[in-house]
């Protein structure tokens, strides 16, 4: 199974709405992907988790996902945190 | 996942109507907008209640072919609903245990994504385990 990962750094904090927008868009794929916010990971495939991470601006958020479509899963969550968070440089 | 499919409907039963309402703004916003998410709060005369006509009502609503996951907002709610069940026998719906706010965004989110009624159910009951800190 392939497996990908991205790390970005967040230029706003993460709330409720992106949330749901990570969460709505990681169910549509195959792969097993997470989110990692410092020493809290989450399966991105759950809101609440995604919540509960508690992601701030300026921290590094890694999105990693491992299953036939991962290295999309991880292209399209990362697309919606650095647009939902107005990711900087 | 951009057909038109069905999704799976939500109904918050609260006691008071502007929670049920605040919590089905909130869970509409969150995951998008795509699901339907009805309110049925208070009483018929707009006291604090439940009530099984509006239950029913926005069951009906819900409903576009995938089933419809109503959560109630307290115990005492459970028995209305059961109430309502009696006089909606066909309908296919899942009463579910979770905590109303967390299992209601949970619950939409999954909806949204498409999952059926059970993994939708599922999802507000893992609500239980969800930490805020």
């Amino acid at each position: 199974m392939p497996a990908s990962s991205e790390t970005i750094t967040l230029g706003g904090d993460l709330h409720a709405r992106p949330a749901g927008a990570l969460a709505v868009t990681a169910a549509g794929f195959a792969a097993a992907v997470s989110v990692t916010a410092g020493t809290k990971t989450a399966d991105a495939k759950s809101v609440l988790g995604v919540m509960g991470l508690g992601a701030t601006s300026g921290q590094q958020v890694t999105v990693a996902a491992d299953g036939p479509d991962a290295a999309e899963a991880v292209a399209a969550l990362i697309a919606i945190l650095a647009d939902a968070t107005h990711v900087g440089g | 996942m951009s057909q038109v499919r069905p999704r799976v409907g939500i109904v918050l039963v609260s006691h008071s109507a502007r929670l049920a309402e605040g919590a089905a703004d909130l869970a509409g916003q969150v995951s998008g907008g795509t699901v339907r998410v009805l309110a049925a709060g208070g009483t018929d005369d707009g006291e604090l209640g439940t009530s099984a006509e509006k239950i029913g009502a926005a069951v009906a609503s819900a409903e576009t072919g995938a089933g419809v996951l109503v959560l109630p907002d307290l115990g005492s709610a459970v028995l209305t609903v059961r109430a309502m069940l009696e006089d909606l026998p066909d309908a296919r719906m899942v009463l579910a245990d979770a905590p109303f706010v967390e299992g209601a965004v949970a619950a939409t989110v999954t909806a949204a994504a498409g999952a059926d009624l059970k993994a939708v159910a599922q999802a507000a009951e893992e609500a239980w385990r969800a930490r805020k800190l």
